[in-house]
């Protein structure tokens, strides 16, 4: 098993040099929306916070770490930075899950033109589109958190953002609960694009043959964001019959996703624990969360299909 | 006692490539977690109590150091000795000087007992100790840790557990039946039980008011233990003192409840040692029960956790292990992800207080934050928060 303190080390490293939790090429959190001409500044503002953008990424570094891991069955604890010198980081910044870039791509234009749809005109902050230190934060890097958080609130601020129109269930999280703890005077409202879908109404169109999908609720949605109806109500305008696996709702189950980097393995078990229970009930497992997506697809086997929320609601299903 | 956090993670490690290790634990939770849920939509009695206990644990840990020295005079009221033990060494040496050497002892299960390492030190002074809870005997023949709070033999097949009794115990048993294994233990422990010169329990509360102990439990060796031996001996953790008897009895319904026993088969409520004045009202103690109860008060850490207002949080915790079945890491890794007893999220909380922060700081980095353990906890316990306090305190001393 690797090492967490030095896993944390790294991280915080990272975070302090490039803003990421490893190094990522900055244009790769906002090329994305370069085609949708999207206003730079606004009051309503799309933040992503990177999660999505990342994924594609941390996927192919829990690949890596994956086979280190596995290599030593001896389960000493390994040093990891030595590690990532010997692979090079630079292996790691060039090569992100190819085939996911495209998909969280289309993820992402698809949640602006579902925004669109409900007559909601967001601007977005490209370059400020940054991380918003979730992992930071999760690792109880409380000093260096704030400082970040500061940052990311001053940059959102001189963009003149009112209301943060967030993409995943972390970011939502951070920016809504979170955030206010750490930064002074913090005033900006924080929803998620399920909610705000779910609120303005939104018109969907009709899948005629929509079918039958189970969802999978994100521990931060549900547990602590209570956003829990707004994507099953969305589901079913759009057509679907949306069905529940054992756990869900507020005792959803983890995708293991929080701990990948710590232990692929372990991981990998709970993600695996949780796709079978989905599967029992329907083959097309719904996710609302990048990390999720990235977990539970990198399991499944077979015929089950793992999309996002956003790919099924604009009608982008593949 | 101390415990090092890399040697933890290594041993998680073994546990992930140990098949039968994972299929014990998936087989346990799933049943456990099935049975919770259906007990708790059936009864909804039962989640108002849980609230009303909440409120009475809260309660109780504002006013700990008080309830504290109430429970001392109660206790001398009725005859009970009472100690207070600052410290897991300072528990050891009471109990050590009130057993002495070569006696028979016999335990009940006690988390307590696990985290002063009190067998151990007991057998040391050339004591021969028996556990009688089954779960806790198999631990001890295996010569590992508790690895859940209340059935801490969770990560053992059958025939893991049939296969330690036979070698164990020396007892012949044939293929894999649990009746015959259970039955083998039975007939070897009774025969320890009626000679042993002292039994040691824990307890799951404590009435301020009355100093009277409760107990709950299914096996019946609880009451085998604590009235068979001329002397009890029962090591109490502070935070499991609450004002009142009532609310001592709500305490221990509601921690059966959560780990699916309900009823609670059998619940004893012991204020004192045996007595009878039948003759002539002359009052004599020793009847048909123990003739001395001795009671140590463990704090333990616990008061100096007090100051800290997220591990103050984790003393409302009445131990029900929900919150380790609930757990995604816990269902493969069990207390191997913890300290010298306790583990799993309520566990690395316990072993901030009671041994280490830093160090069960350092294993917190293995938890989700998915927050199904504050979701699970009777007591509303913030659990994922406390665990990502410890990790700030691990982070911040490297
Ligand atoms: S923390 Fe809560 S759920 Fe866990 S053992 Fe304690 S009371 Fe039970």
């Amino acid at each position: 098993m690797l090492n967490p303190l030095d896993v944390v080390k790294v991280i915080e490293d990272n975070v302090r040099r490039y803003g990421f939790p490893f190094p990522v090429p900055r244009e790769a959190v906002y090329s994305w929306a370069k085609p949708l001409r999207l206003l730079d500044r606004g009051s309503t503002m799309l933040y992503t916070g990177a999660l999505y953008q990342l994924t594609p990424y941390i996927a192919s570094i829990v690949e890596q770490l994956s086979a280190i891991e596995g290599s030593r069955v001896s389960g000493l604890a390994l040093k990891l930075s030595g590690i990532l010198s010997s692979l090079g980081v630079s292996r790691l910044i060039v090569r992100p899950k190819g085939d996911m870039v495209s998909v969280v791509e289309r993820i992402l234009t698809s949640i602006v033109s579902l925004l669109e749809r409900a007559e909601v005109k967001v601007a977005y902050p490209y370059e400020d589109d940054m991380y918003s230190g979730v992992l930071l934060y999760d690792l109880g890097l409380d000093e260096l958190f704030k400082e970040h958080a500061v940052k990311v609130y001053r940059a959102l601020k001189s963009r003149g953002a009112e209301l943060l129109v967030t993409v995943d269930p972390h970011t939502t999280h951070i920016m809504r609960s979170v955030y206010p703890r750490y930064v002074d005077g913090y005033d900006l409202e924080v929803k998620s694009y399920l909610e705000v879908l779910a609120e303005r109404g939104v018109r969907l169109v009709r899948e005629p043959s929509g079918g039958k999908v189970v969802i999978h609720d994100p521990c931060l949605y549900a547990r602590f964001e209570n956003v829990v109806e707004q994507p099953r109500m969305l589901l079913r305008t759009a057509g679907f019959d949306v069905l529940e696996p054992r756990r869900s709702r507020k005792m959803t189950y983890c995708c293991g996703g929080p701990i990948e980097g710590l232990t692929p393995k372990m991981a990998k078990m709970i993600a695996k624990t949780r796709l079978e229970e989905l599967r029992e009930k329907s083959g097309t497992i719904v996710t609302l969360c990048p990390i999720c997506y990235a977990n539970l697809r990198a399991v499944a086997e077979g015929d089950v299909e793992v999309i996002d929320i956003a790919l099924v609601l604009s009608g982008a299903k593949p | 006692m101390t415990f090092n956090a890399l040697q933890a993670y290594q041993e998680i490690w073994g546990a992930l490539l140990d098949e039968e290790f994972q299929e014990a634990l998936r087989r346990a939770s799933t049943i456990s977690q099935v049975r919770v849920e259906e007990l708790l939509a059936e009864r909804r009695e039962l989640v108002e109590l849980c609230r009303e206990v909440a409120g009475i644990k809260r309660r109780s840990i504002d006013t700990l150091e008080e309830l504290v020295e109430r429970a001392y005079r109660s206790l001398e009221a009725v005859r009970a000795k009472p100690y207070l033990a600052g410290d897991a060494e300072e528990a050891r040496r009471i109990i050590g000087g009130l057993v002495g050497s070569g006696k028979l002892v016999v335990m009940a299960k006690s988390m307590a007992a696990a985290e002063v390492g009190l067998r151990g030190y007991l057998e040391s002074l050339g004591n021969e100790v028996w556990e009688t809870d089954l779960g806790e005997l198999l631990v001890q023949l295996e010569g590992s840790k508790p690895m859940h709070t209340t059935t801490p033999a969770v990560h053992m097949t059958r025939y893991k557990a049939i296969k330690l009794i036979s070698e164990k115990l020396g007892v012949k048993l044939k293929g894999d039946s649990v009746e015959e294994a259970v039955k083998a233990v039975r007939e070897f422990l009774r025969g320890k039980i009626v000679k042993a010169d002292v039994g040691i329990s824990g307890a799951n509360a404590l009435a301020a008011d009355t100093g009277a102990i409760i107990l709950v439990e299914n096996e019946s060796n609880i009451r085998l233990v604590t009235s068979t031996p001329p002397i009890h001996i029962a090591l109490v953790p502070v935070d499991k003192i609450v004002p009142t008897l009532l609310d001592a009895v709500k305490v221990a319904i509601v921690q059966a409840a959560y780990t699916g026993l309900y009823p609670p088969t059998y619940i004893s409520i012991i204020a004192g040692p045996s007595s009878t004045a039948d003759i002539e009202r002359v009052r004599v103690y020793g009847a048909q029960g123990p003739r001395e109860l001795h009671v140590v008060l463990l704090d333990n850490g616990r008061l100096k956790a007090l100051k800290d207002p997220l591990l103050k949080e984790q003393l409302r915790c009445i131990r029900c292990g929900r919150c380790q079945y609930e757990c995604p890491v816990w269902v493969h890794t069990a207390n191997k992800w913890g300290g010298p007893a306790y583990g799993g999220p309520m566990g690395l909380v316990w072993t901030a207080i009671t041994v280490d922060p830093i160090e069960a700081g350092k294993l917190s980095y293995l938890c989700l934050g998915c927050g199904r353990c504050d979701a699970s906890c009777p007591v509303e316990i913030p659990l994922s928060t406390i665990l990502r306090h410890l990790k700030t305190m691990a982070s911040r001393s490297s």
